[in-house]
């Protein structure tokens, strides 16, 4: 993930595939095909935008025409490419409903506005969502679910969750 | 072969008696749990379960649609963090 708040990694480009200036295109999205969707997209720093035209789905990702690129040797140029998109080209989401990207390094405080630690991912096994909390001091980080009861309050603006754990989810490991 | 019916859902005893505890006392709490190979049942729906991996309790919140699942099934083994990109997260 970039640094900058501002962007989200979407893709990566793999290398060349085939010989005609195609890239063997590597998709993050929820649904891969909609990494073509965000707009024209650039490099972690900024510095080259690409456009990008899926043309079939392959192996492990998409072949895609960038805008610009006609030879394999130039599409080779671009392999280890990381893709990125501005945030504010992904669409709005209805309420109690966020971005991993926005949640991602939110502060945890306990209700009584004590830091419990950073959010480092969102995960789903298959249940409902964890934020996997980076604890000061702890190795093991903890896993809080994403639920009302459990995280009354998100406040991505101010950089903020609050959160009513249950017990138990914030001991330590070697206490089970 | 599928288990016969006549014996009904395997459940560890213990994980019965931690749940029925714990719905008696209404406190909030992560009920750790080591049997992954526990069935899921009506009565654990709306607990939080911790379910162990190997390594660590993973909370599993019990609903509706998991009945007749086991717990194991919701404690992945291995992680893979992938990217973040464009996924959303609900709080339910």
């Amino acid at each position: 993930m970039a640094k900058n708040k501002d962007k989200v990694c979407v893709g990566a480009i793999a290398g060349a595939f085939g010989v005609s200036g195609e890239v063997r295109l590597k998709s993050f999205c929820a649904e891969p095909e909609a990494v073509a969707d965000y707009g024209p997209l650039s490099s972690e720093d900024g510095g080259r935008t690409f456009t990008l035209k899926i043309t079939r789905p392959i192996k492990n990702g998409f072949a895609a025409r960038v805008e610009g690129i006609r030879k394999k040797e130039a599409a080779d140029a671009l392999r280890g490419t990381r893709l990125y998109a501005d945030r504010s080209a992904l669409p709005d989401l209805p309420d109690d409903e966020y971005y991993h990207a926005d949640l991602i390094g939110l502060t945890v405080l306990d209700t009584g506005g004590a830091e419990l630690g950073r959010v480092k991912a969102v995960l789903n096994h298959g249940a409902s969502d964890l934020l996997e909390v980076a604890v000061k001091g702890q190795k093991e980080p903890a896993l809080l679910p994403f639920t009302m009861e459990a995280v009354p309050t998100v406040d991505v603006k101010a950089g903020r969750i609050i959160a009513d754990p249950p017990e138990g989810v914030f001991d330590r490991a070697d206490d089970a | 072969m599928s288990r016969s019916v006549w014996k009904g859902p395997f459940v560890d005893s213990y994980v019965l008696k931690k749940a029925e505890k714990t719905r008696e006392s209404g406190r909030n709490e992560v009920i750790k749990i080591w049997s992954r190979r526990s069935t899921i049942l009506p009565q654990f729906v709306g607990l939080t379960f911790g379910v162990y991996n190997g390594r660590k309790h993973i909370p599993v919140n019990v609903s509706e649609d998991m009945i007749g699942q086991k717990f194991g099934e919701y404690s992945p083994t291995r992680t893979y963090y992938g990217h973040a990109a464009d996924k959303k997260a609900k709080r339910k």
